[in-house]
């Protein structure tokens, strides 16, 4: 006889899955190496005309790479489940649906780990050729991380949303432009000007933009209300998902 | 050990499964059978716990389907129907994950696991993925899956199909090794595959039990007509099948 494993037990049998499926594939690898020949040739530019041994250019690039590249690791999460039917298999076992969403997420966050990880190599570089600001490097990877967390929490609940993988990365890929780029100066200036007396634009900036809340962590500062919007924000898009786990068993 | 009462499922308010009642104890093997479309699948899901009734009461080992279906999934070993597997992975890994999701210590899950490979000749396979299996492997993957846990409840739907004539021959009398303790239920639309690995069949027929019977009895009732099983239980589910339509309107007559 089995004995019902805890959640946490549970979450991490989940997310083991799911990294043996990313990596068992190809996707995991050309996945990271993509991201990280990609950021770091961005950067690099801005990094010698610049001449400051310091990796700011490097973060405010990465939210727009994550609006890429974090759909395609979230986009066959539920939605491949969902077109091979192995959903009826997993959650027909004694886990709780929160169990398996957070699972399904921590999963895609190692896979997103490697990510970050691709930006050690400029940290190393950084630190060779002068001597930047330790603290400001820890907060822009601290940034990144709960960036990352927010978008694939979006990420695994658009992928809920549908049984086709391109749908799911449509979405995501949508959603996740819509945050980074209503923080935008120009963007927020436009739609203002079409909504002078709502002031849509400043709206979407003060109240769900995440680049607002992102720059803070570039700039070295940990701000309450930053933290709390992706820390929030992820749980709450991670048990929406789950919630809508359950109701499709009516 | 599983118990229906008056179970209905409506989609968008069209009844896949009708007030359908019936219980299966410890140590029975009981066949489901019915055409395609007759809510067979659908009873095996609520009973899985992977979707809810709309009204009725199912319960599994004393645990209600709806209220508590962890407890419900702990004491149960399902075998879905077209046995979804996660084709990218390797047969002991897709078994090592079933058996920790089921909350077996790391002992225990490799016990379980040389239980299963030996038990369904997976040796062959059990390094290879999924995905470079045989359909007779593939059916016996998935069987090795949903019994891991060592369950005491068993649903099986349309465990045989794909599988040759010596395979079919071999799941029988693995099921029969199974029963003694546990409830098995399973599904088939194939009449012969029912009565040779059942004691008990109900007959399932637009979402409504229209016939419970113990196979010896429909197999003594054939030999006294001098007809065969088919017959028997063909003019059994033409004779309830007509009977309802003419009851058409409410009649639990008809399903009696």
């Amino acid at each position: 006889m089995s004995q019902r494993p805890a959640w946490m037990s549970g979450a991490l049998t989940v997310a083991r899955r799911e990294l043996l499926a990313a990596f068992d594939s190809s996707v995991a690898y050309v996945y990271t190496l993509a991201f990280a020949w990609l950021s770091s040739s961005i950067f690099m530019n801005e990094f010698f005309l610049a001449g400051h041994a310091e990796l700011t250019a490097y973060f405010e690039r990465l939210p727009l790479l994550f609006c890429v590249f974090l759909p395609a690791i979230t986009m066959r999460s539920w939605a491949e489940e969902k077109k091979t039917r192995t959903n009826e298999w997993l959650l027909t076992f004694p886990l709780r649906a929160s169990a398996v969403v957070f699972g399904k997420f921590l999963g895609s966050f190692g896979l997103f780990g490697l990510f970050l990880l691709a930006g050690l190599p400029l940290v190393v570089m950084v630190y060779s050729l002068g001597e930047p600001d330790g603290g400001r490097l820890l907060t822009g990877f601290l940034g990144s991380a709960l960036a990352g967390a927010l978008l694939l929490s979006l990420g695994l609940f658009c992928s809920a949303q549908s049984a086709d993988q391109i749908v799911a990365f449509v979405l995501t890929a949508v959603a996740g432009f819509f945050l980074v780029l209503t923080g935008d100066d120009r963007v927020v200036a436009v739609l203002d000007g079409l909504s002078p007396r709502l002031g849509l634009g400043s709206l979407l900036r003060d109240h769900l933009a995440l680049t607002p809340r992102f720059d803070p962590f570039v700039a070295g500062r940990i701000e309450l209300g930053a933290l709390l919007y992706f820390v929030l924000g992820s749980a709450g898009l991670l048990a929406l998902n789950a919630r809508q786990v359950e109701a499709d068993r009516d | 050990m599983i118990q229906l009462e008056a179970v209905t499922k409506l989609y968008a308010g069209v009844p896949a499964v009708e007030e359908v009642s019936f219980e299966v104890r410890p140590g029975e093997v009981v066949g489901f059978l019915g055409p395609n479309g007759a809510g067979k699948s659908t009873i095996l899901k609520i009973l899985s716990t992977w979707i809810r009734p709309t009204s009725g009461r199912a319960r599994v080992a004393g645990f209600d389907v709806s209220a508590d279906p962890l407890a419900v999934r702990e004491v149960l070993g399902y075998l879905p129907e077209h046995n979804p597997l996660y084709e990218g992975m390797r047969v002991d890994e897709l078994l090592v994950f079933a058996a920790r999701a089921h909350g077996l210590a790391a002992g225990r899950t490799r016990e379980r696991l040389d239980w299963a490979v030996s038990s369904l000749s997976l040796q062959d396979v059990v390094k290879k993925r999924v995905s470079q299996c045989s359909k007779g492997y593939r059916q016996r993957i998935g069987l090795a899956a949903a019994l891991i846990h060592d369950p005491k409840v068993i649903l099986l739907d349309e465990p045989t199909h794909g599988l040759d004539p010596l395979q079919v021959v071999a799941f029988r009398q693995f099921v029969h090794g199974l029963a003694p303790g546990r409830a098995i239920l399973f599904s088939s639309h194939v009449l012969a595959e029912v009565a040779a690995i059942c004691e008990r069949l109900l007959l399932l027929h637009h979402g409504r039990l229209i016939a419970a019977a113990r196979t010896a009895e429909l197999a003594a009732e054939a030999a006294g007509q001098g007809s065969d099983l088919e017959r028997v239980v063909l003019s059994l589910v033409e004779a309830r099948g007509g009977r309802e339509l003419a009851l058409r309107g409410g009649s639990r007559e008809a399903r009696r």
